[in-house]
């Protein structure tokens, strides 16, 4: 039983890597992801339905088709990918910037969707008064949106994080499972399993997902309540 | 509320068919070598058109020999096994999972270092020669710690005192296949796979090939897995029989058994 709770280097290593690729891709995808659920929220425009099929669509195809489409424009053959080697030597595949890359792409409409539902749910009236009052729109969406969607946005936050902790289709497809740059946990339990004696090692990092995953919620939850709190108590 | 029920049960019904026949099934279940995925594929359907009359039906199942051990380890409902190497096919048998006397080494293979086509590098099968230095990028095989494929490389580089050196290049795959498709779209600059694979693609070539004295003799054992179906013995007595022999050749296999 004991052997349960003693984490060995390697797998502190994966809890490691994990956090780091989770905590990058949120960095990467905070402002663009806050701007496009701030352009579908306020905004209409010609095209507007296609965008917005568009961001959910890695949220509604099994992971390892956006996996291949990243292998397609960005493995070393792709057609993006292809260019970024021969000048830039950059090759994404079997590094944990890749990793991000497919964490990102995944995480990204829950991102969106979550914050755009929080900026959705902002009185207009609000912002519209902070105009007449000669507000600059870039200083409306600080002063007056933003901190009105918070709860919102945190809660999208979170949910990124966890979604690129989880992160496994498009990862393993597009950047492999090699050990210490793009073995997250996810990937690290499901080599575990494929090993006759993989058992105990994969059992001690299901708990450590859990223990993450329950971790993550309940900051979440603190962070919105105060989050909310805060907005209440703004006349105070 | 009798429709509702009704509806209920038919739901319960139709799901349990699926789950009747799936028990039912006298199919042949074959667990092989992920390198063996075409040979045994071409084998198999050349066995169920010359058995029309018994309409046998071989269902295959091709990963890592470590992958699949484990599976039936865990009760998977395999017939027949066939490992890429011994260590495998030992474990199970330890576990007293294979059929008593009916393990046979079907066949050997031959292994290779190879390159994408086109970016083949110079290299000499020596000791002390600066293999990493050969070519630059990763070096694509079987996960060193378990798949068999890795296995032998790690045994072969070890042998030429090129381990070392090549360690930080490596990447470990799944199975060979995995490896093998990572070099054919350059994502690495060099793999080691079996000879058979090398030449199921055109996208990679054979830079060199690992003298045979540098790692363990590569032997593919077969057995017929405890609580195998009756059926399957039919099947695993045709792999040693000339037919199949003559496909194993023709992929560029060792036969091994008589």
């Amino acid at each position: 039983m004991l052997e349960l709770v003693k984490f060995t280097p390697a797998e502190l290593t994966i809890l490691l890597l994990s956090l780091k690729v989770a905590i990058f891709c949120v960095l990467v995808i905070s402002i663009p992801a806050i701007a496009t659920a701030w352009l579908l929220a306020r905004k209409s425009f010609y095209g507007k339905s296609l965008l917005d099929s568009l961001v959910h669509l890695p949220m509604v195809l099994p992971p390892v088709v956006p996996g291949f489409i990243l292998l397609v424009l960005l493995g070393r053959q792709g057609w993006i990918g292809k260019y970024l080697y021969e000048y830039f030597g950059i090759s994404l595949a079997f590094t944990w910037v890749g990793a991000v890359v497919a964490s990102a792409v995944m995480a990204f409409p829950l991102l969106v969707r979550a914050a755009r539902q929080g900026i959705a749910q902002v009185d207009r009236q609000l912002e519209i008064a902070a105009q007449t009052l000669g507000a600059h729109p870039l200083r409306v969406f600080f002063t007056i949106t933003l901190p009105l969607a918070l709860p919102g946005i945190i809660t999208g936050l979170i949910l990124a994080f966890s979604r690129s902790l989880g992160e496994f289709g498009a990862t393993i497809t597009f950047v492999g499972n090699i050990e210490g740059e793009t073995r997250t946990l996810p990937l690290a339990i499901y080599t575990y399993t494929q090993v006759p004696d993989g058992d105990i090692p994969a059992l001690r990092l299901v708990i450590l997902s859990l223990l993450l995953a329950l971790g993550a919620l309940m900051l979440s939850e603190k962070l919105e309540r105060k989050a909310n709190r805060h907005i209440e108590h703004q006349d105070d | 509320m009798i429709k509702q029920l009704a509806v209920l049960v038919s739901l319960c019904v139709s799901a349990w068919m699926p789950m009747r026949v799936a028990y039912a099934d006298d199919s042949i279940k074959v667990f092989a070598a992920a390198s063996l995925t075409n040979v045994i594929s071409q084998i198999a359907k050349q066995y169920e058109q010359e058995n029309t009359a018994n309409q046998t039906e071989i269902r295959t199942s091709f990963a890592a020999s470590s992958a699949l051990a484990k599976q039936i380890e865990k009760g998977a409902p395999a017939d027949i096994f066939i490992s890429a190497d011994t260590q495998w096919m030992q474990y199970l048998q330890n576990k007293k999972l294979i059929q008593a006397n009916t393990q046979v080494n079907l066949l050997g293979n031959q292994l290779v270092l190879i390159a994408p086509t086109g970016k083949r590098f110079k290299v000499n099968m020596e000791k002390g020669f600066d293999i990493a230095a050969a070519f630059s990028g990763k070096l694509c095989t079987g996960d060193p710690a378990s798949v068999p494929v890795g296995i032998y490389a790690k045994q072969s580089l070890t042998a030429l005192t090129w381990w070392s050196s090549l360690e930080p290049k490596l990447v470990g795959t799944q199975d060979v296949r995995s490896a093998l498709v990572l070099v054919e779209r350059g994502e690495c600059d060099a793999g080691i796979v079996y000879e058979t694979d090398a030449n199921i693609s055109d996208k990679v070539e054979i830079v060199a090939k690992f003298p045979e004295s540098s790692h363990e003799p590569i032997v593919y054992p077969l057995g017929l897995v405890v609580g195998a179906s009756s059926n399957a013995v039919g099947f695993y007595r045709y792999l040693s029989s000339p037919q199949a022999h003559a496909v194993f050749t023709k992929y560029g296999f060792t036969v091994l058994a008589k």
